[in-house]
């Protein structure tokens, strides 16, 4: 439908165009001292409420702005909350570490942990020490904490360490006192103990109470006497009645170990259990 | 015409009063939102004889003119002769089309927006231009565009003869 074209221009719509144009210049020609009253005069009227509304869109336009700041910043304040008790753990693992160092004396590479996101990171993973840093193949690799694992293979500037968490992983182990000697191998993959160790081949007259502290024996010549693998938490199962297995709690779980000191130097005569011990001093012979 | 027609016409202008103070859209700090006010102005002025649409035209200037001080007188000429403009080429050439109708919004409101800066005498050289190239432009579209969806969603109860009023 063509509204409107049934009608054209009346003089009387000239007239009030005309009207319209002069009082707009005229508007514009008023000096400052009338403009202004005027001005407020509408905005105090008949603009009160469009501003009112347009204020209040203002706030809400900001406050929504605001929360999304504040929104992020509350995340933020999360995420660093979230990463402070890491944070706090690997400087504590940190400190250890700078303690075991000088106790250790010359003989050992520090290394950083290079995690990967694979299921499997836990039983092998690669550490940033090599060859170049000395680092060679049956190495230890030790924590503050503990026996982590063993060096598989050496790159130039990395190595491959099979933890104690592998499958294939064996030590030679004893009890604190000397009294019990065992293999210690990983319990396994399935169930709620997988991340357990198994001291094996305890003769069956030979009992370990629960909390006995297990250490490597240094048998075999391959892992330094005393390093502290973790500490008995039960009994595995009997065989025929001449041997025990013990579930042993490992003293370091592989997948939160971030720095390791991997051990280069000539083979350790004597026991290292006391390096292990907080504000311990060296190698007892 | 029935009154509960124009009735609903004046709610659909209310609205984009409603709607000029509620609704800010920026770009680089930049007002270029569509201007409802100027929408409903035009909207009323091509249904309207040229002689209201002036008279309209008018009063909403001196409004906008309150809010800017600045160009105070400016804003009430260029929304007369824009209105006028409006009015009278409705009469005369402008067929009862959506795509027309926004290219009336988009003309009237970057003629609006020439006559202000022109007018006001605030605005030379560079900030003239990339007002009148830039700015102007981009506000006109988003004017149109809006325009258009107004008369895509309402256009029954505006299409209205105000003259017979």
């Amino acid at each position: 439908m063509a509204l409107g074209a049934d009608r054209y221009t009346s003089r009387a719509d000239t007239l009030v165009f005309i009207g319209c144009l002069l009082l707009s210049i005229a508007a514009m020609g008023l000096p400052d001292r009338l403009r202004e009253p005027f001005a407020r005069a509408l905005r105090q009227s008949v603009l009160a409420p469009l501003l009112a509304l347009q204020q209040q869109t203002e706030r809400l336009s900001a406050s929504l702005e605001r929360y999304d700041a504040v929104v992020a910043q509350r995340d933020s304040a999360a995420l660093a909350a979230t990463f402070l008790t890491e944070l706090r753990s690997e400087n504590q693992r940190l400190r250890g570490l700078l303690g075991l160092g000088p106790r250790l004396g010359s003989g050992y590479v520090p290394a950083e942990v290079l995690h990967q996101a694979e299921p499997t990171n836990a039983l092998t993973f690669l550490i940033s020490a090599g060859r170049r840093q000395g680092v060679k193949p049956l190495a230890a690799v030790v924590s503050p904490e503990g026996l982590v694992g063993l060096v598989s293979s050496v790159d130039a500037q990395t190595s491959v360490v099979v933890t104690w968490a592998h499958p294939e992983f064996r030590a030679s182990a004893m009890a604190a006192d000397g009294s019990v000697y065992g293999i210690v191998a990983p319990h396994g993959t399935d169930g709620p103990r997988a991340w357990l160790l198994e001291l094996q081949g305890v003769a069956y007259r030979q009992l370990v109470p629960d909390g006995t502290v297990i250490l490597t024996s240094g048998l075999g010549g391959v892992l330094p006497r005393g390093i502290p693998i973790g500490t008995v938490v039960g009994v595995a199962g009997e065989a025929e009645g001449w041997e025990r297995t013990y579930l042993v709690r490992p003293a370091v779980h592989p997948a939160v170990a971030t720095h390791v000191m991997v051990l280069t130097g000539p083979p350790v005569k004597g026991d290292l259990r006391s390096l292990f011990e907080p504000g311990g001093g060296g190698p007892t012979p | 015409m029935r009154r509960s027609d124009r009735y609903r016409f004046y709610i659909i202008l209310l609205g984009l009063v409603v709607l000029q103070f509620a609704v800010t859209i920026r770009l680089w700090g930049r007002p270029v939102g569509p201007d409802f006010l100027l929408l409903g102005l035009l909207m009323y002025s091509i249904r309207a004889q040229p002689g209201r649409g002036a008279s309209a035209g008018f009063l909403v200037g001196l409004l906008r003119d309150a809010l800017t001080p600045a160009s105070f007188g400016a804003g009430a000429l260029a929304h007369t002769l824009v209105a006028y403009l409006a009015a009278w080429g409705k009469a005369v050439f402008f067929a009862e089309n959506v795509w027309v109708n926004g290219y009336l919004f988009f003309a009237g409101t970057w003629l609006r927006n020439l006559v202000v800066a022109i007018a006001s005498g605030k605005l030379k050289g560079t900030l003239l231009g990339w007002e009148l190239l830039v700015w102007s432009p981009l506000q006109s579209a988003t004017t149109a565009v809006a325009g258009m969806l107004v008369l895509w969603l309402f256009g029954r109860h505006l299409s209205i003869r105000l003259g017979e009023a």
